[in-house]
């Protein structure tokens, strides 16, 4: 799974740290979100969702080796 | 520090607590079982459920590990300490079903069957770094 989460990130000026406050996660579950190597669950990808107040389809996409 | 923090930082808190209780409990058991099976002639039918008696704690210990599993809100940290469990739990079999096989067919010296839960923990310390650097 792509995501956007470190572009968004840096946009609003957040660091991992800040992010994951506003998560209520650990700083480590950010950052293997944002390096693609965790993918979140859907609680926590709503959570993402209300955080940047984005949908979720917006800040996640297919990679096209998962699709194939 | 938010409350959602705090509730994280609770989880191990009382998972460390519990952890400690456990490993008191142990040792306040083992002795209690050892000093009364050497005191006193016992029947068989109480033999058995003192030489049980030290596991208890032991088994405690999994049950705290299962709570924490349950009360820990990070998911990631969930799934990492899981999959460090899986690498734990995989050591342990493999290297407890060579070491039978020593045992039954080279004559190697006799591992004590307490010594599979110990294992278990050292191999998921063991894998818990290994883990974690596949996240980073």
């Amino acid at each position: 799974m792509k995501n956007r989460l470190k572009v968004l990130r840096a946009e609003r000026d957040w660091s991992q740290a800040e992010l994951a406050e506003r998560l209520e996660v650990s700083r480590q579950s950010v950052n293997a979100i944002e390096t693609g190597k965790y993918d979140p669950s859907l609680t926590l990808a709503f959570r993402l969702s209300r955080v940047f107040g984005m949908r979720i389809e917006e800040m996640f996409s297919e990679d096209q080796e998962e699709r194939n | 520090m938010n409350e959602c923090l705090t509730q994280r930082n609770v989880a191990q808190r009382r998972y460390v607590i519990r952890m400690i209780w456990c490993a008191a409990g142990s040792i306040v058991f083992a002795l209690v079982a050892k000093i009364a099976l050497r005191l006193g002639h016992l029947p068989d039918a109480a033999v058995y459920p003192i030489a049980i008696f030290p596991a208890f704690p032991i088994m405690a210990a999994l049950v705290v590990t299962g709570l924490y599993l349950a009360e820990e809100k990070d998911e990631f940290q969930r799934q990492v300490l899981i999959e460090a469990m899986l690498g734990g739990m995989g050591i342990t079999l493999a290297g407890t079903t060579v070491w039978g096989y020593l045992e039954s067919m080279a004559h190697s010296p006799h591992l004590d069957a307490t010594w599979v839960y110990p294992i278990f923990w050292i191999g998921t310390a063991v894998c818990m770094p290994f883990v974690r650097r596949r996240y980073r």
